[in-house]
């Protein structure tokens, strides 16, 4: 079993003839923020779905707090909470009702139940819907009554698609003090495509690219990289993904 | 969301570790399958199907029946469960043609996915639901029991028969309404398979039917075999009648459990 929460071992998916994740390797371990960055299409989404045992993976290793993805995926879902991409939720139920439903397939009763939804509510700021029906709620509220929902087991791994996406400048600031302040002991794995937001935030950066992994280094040590060359982390960031694409070509 | 400084610390990540370690706390998997049941009931209620189903079947149903009661003038159910196998057949289907069809067209078919739940708790919670809102139709008959004791004495066993007749019957049809809604990422089209694969079910047992289907290959009798060996048609008579046989509750038991087994390898053949 291996120390790191987040295991991903030389990972391919086909989508039929189409090739979208392509041999992808990394881990990440407890108290690591890993923005996981590319463009649309690059094979963010596909490998956190796979994470998420939802996408079976076409060749290759997952493995979420010690657990094999494909053999153990109630064990998986159990140590990680997830925010999907698009955050389908239950529309027509109450948000007080969904997060209750969540925690309790998760095993929470009682008063274990009412202390994590009410930290869960305080820390999303979702006191103000709880009785709305989900479908009434804004994007923003949407978003975090995902993330409140993907919180309320505690769990141990995190899985974020896209966090960011509907949130307002205000709300992306408070989300990146809250996924800091989640951080210890957590291992949390979240996608983006933009590059300020993944630096604001993460500990380390992967760049995806046509299904491969461009780049994997420390925030810390890009930034000393960039003042180093007298260049930006943006110019290092593209320099590596252009340099890969180019060996890989040649 | 609010600042780090305006909340109490995390809630120690031993917790964390430990219950990752042995694969975190979760729903026992009858909790689980109540856990379910009781938010797709939730979902029919919350929708028009629940409330359409029972207001529009009750009153379809009673009228039927009080016509045949007051041209018959016995204290007797079997025209209101005859009635109740048609339109059972029509009904069930439109409380079943949307627990899947819908998931799949709202996406929230990977919230379920990434739940702690297994594909066969989800397929018997989704099951029972639906059940359940069966029985709720059924019980709205009662008033006619009421009715028919107040005025006489019916057969109280020949009626309590036709219940449990009824509740098998609802199962099967329901079983397998959500097994072809599995199938469908459109709803009509669950809903129309559902209502060819209750009209089977029942219309293999018709006497007529079988004449007919025999009459294609004399040699062959398909249409006695599928009376005798398919049909739910005859085991479901022999509920209004007042006979509860081993048989007919193993045809529908049967048929149900092979239903939600195959609905459950569905919808883990359902990921991409």
């Amino acid at each position: 079993m291996s120390a790191a929460r987040i295991r991903v071992a030389n990972v391919t998916r086909r989508y039929g003839d189409h090739l979208a994740v392509d041999g992808v390797s990394f881990e990440v371990e407890a108290g690591e923020i890993v923005g996981f960055l590319g463009p649309n299409g690059a094979g963010k989404s596909t490998v956190l779905r796979m994470l998420s045992t939802y996408l079976p993976p076409t060749s290759g290793a997952l493995e979420v707090a010690g657990h094999d993805v494909e053999r153990e995926p109630l064990a998986v879902r159990r140590a990680m909470g997830c925010l999907t991409e698009h955050n389908a939720l239950f529309d027509g139920m109450r948000v007080r009702a969904f997060l209750d439903f969540v925690g309790g397939v998760h095993g929470l009763r009682g008063a274990r139940l009412a202390e994590r939804r009410a930290w869960v509510v305080d820390r999303t700021e979702l006191a103000p819907v709880m009785k709305k029906r989900i479908s009434e709620c804004s994007k923003g509220f949407r978003q975090r009554v995902g993330l409140a929902a993907a919180l309320i087991h505690d769990p141990s791994v995190l899985l974020l698609d896209e966090p960011t996406h509907g949130l307002d400048p205000l709300q992306v600031v408070a989300f990146r003090d809250f996924v800091r302040e989640l951080s210890p002991g957590r291992a949390i794995l979240f996608s983006s495509h933009i590059l300020a937001e993944v630096a604001e935030i993460a500990t380390r950066l992967l760049v995806i690219q046509g299904g491969r992994i461009r780049l994997d280094a420390p925030i810390a040590e890009l930034e000393a990289r960039a003042a180093q060359q007298g260049g930006t982390l943006e110019s290092i960031v593209l320099d590596a993904a252009r340099e890969t694409t180019a060996g890989a070509a040649s | 969301m609010s600042s780090p400084a305006d909340v109490p610390a995390r809630s120690t990540h031993d917790h964390d570790s430990a219950s990752a370690a042995r694969g975190g706390a979760t729903a026992g998997a009858l909790t689980g399958v109540r856990l379910v049941a009781a938010r797709e009931l939730r979902a029919l209620f919350a929708s028009a199907v629940a409330p359409v189903f029972l207001i529009a079947g009750l009153v379809l149903l009673n009228s039927l029946y009080m016509n045949e009661f007051f041209l018959a003038g016995r204290l007797d159910m079997t025209p209101l469960f005859d009635a109740l196998g048609v339109l059972a057949a029509l009904l069930v289907p439109a409380i079943t043609m949307r627990l899947w069809a819908e998931e799949r067209r709202r996406r929230t078919f990977e919230l379920w996915m990434t739940l702690p739940l297994a594909p066969w708790q989800v397929v018997v919670g989704k099951y029972l639901a639906a059940l359940a809102l069966f029985a709720l139709f059924l019980v709205g008959t009662l008033p006619v029991v009421a009715m028919l004791v107040s005025l006489g004495e019916p057969d109280l066993g020949v009626i309590a028969a036709s219940y449990v007749g009824a509740l098998c019957l609802g199962s099967l049809l329901a079983s397998a309404g959500l097994f072809l809604s599995s199938l469908c990422r459109d709803q009509i089209t669950a809903y129309l398979l559902a209502v060819l694969a209750g009209a089977l079910f029942l219309a293999t047992g018709h006497p007529r039917v079988a004449l007919v289907v025999d009459g294609m290959a004399p040699d062959l009798a398909v249409g006695r075999v599928l009376a005798d060996s398919f049909s739910s048609l005859p085991r479901y008579e022999a509920f209004l009648r007042g006979r509860v046989e081993p048989a007919s509750l193993v045809h529908f038991v049967g048929w149900t459990v092979a239903f939600l087994a195959a609905n459950a390898s569905a919808v883990r053949r359902l990921r991409p």
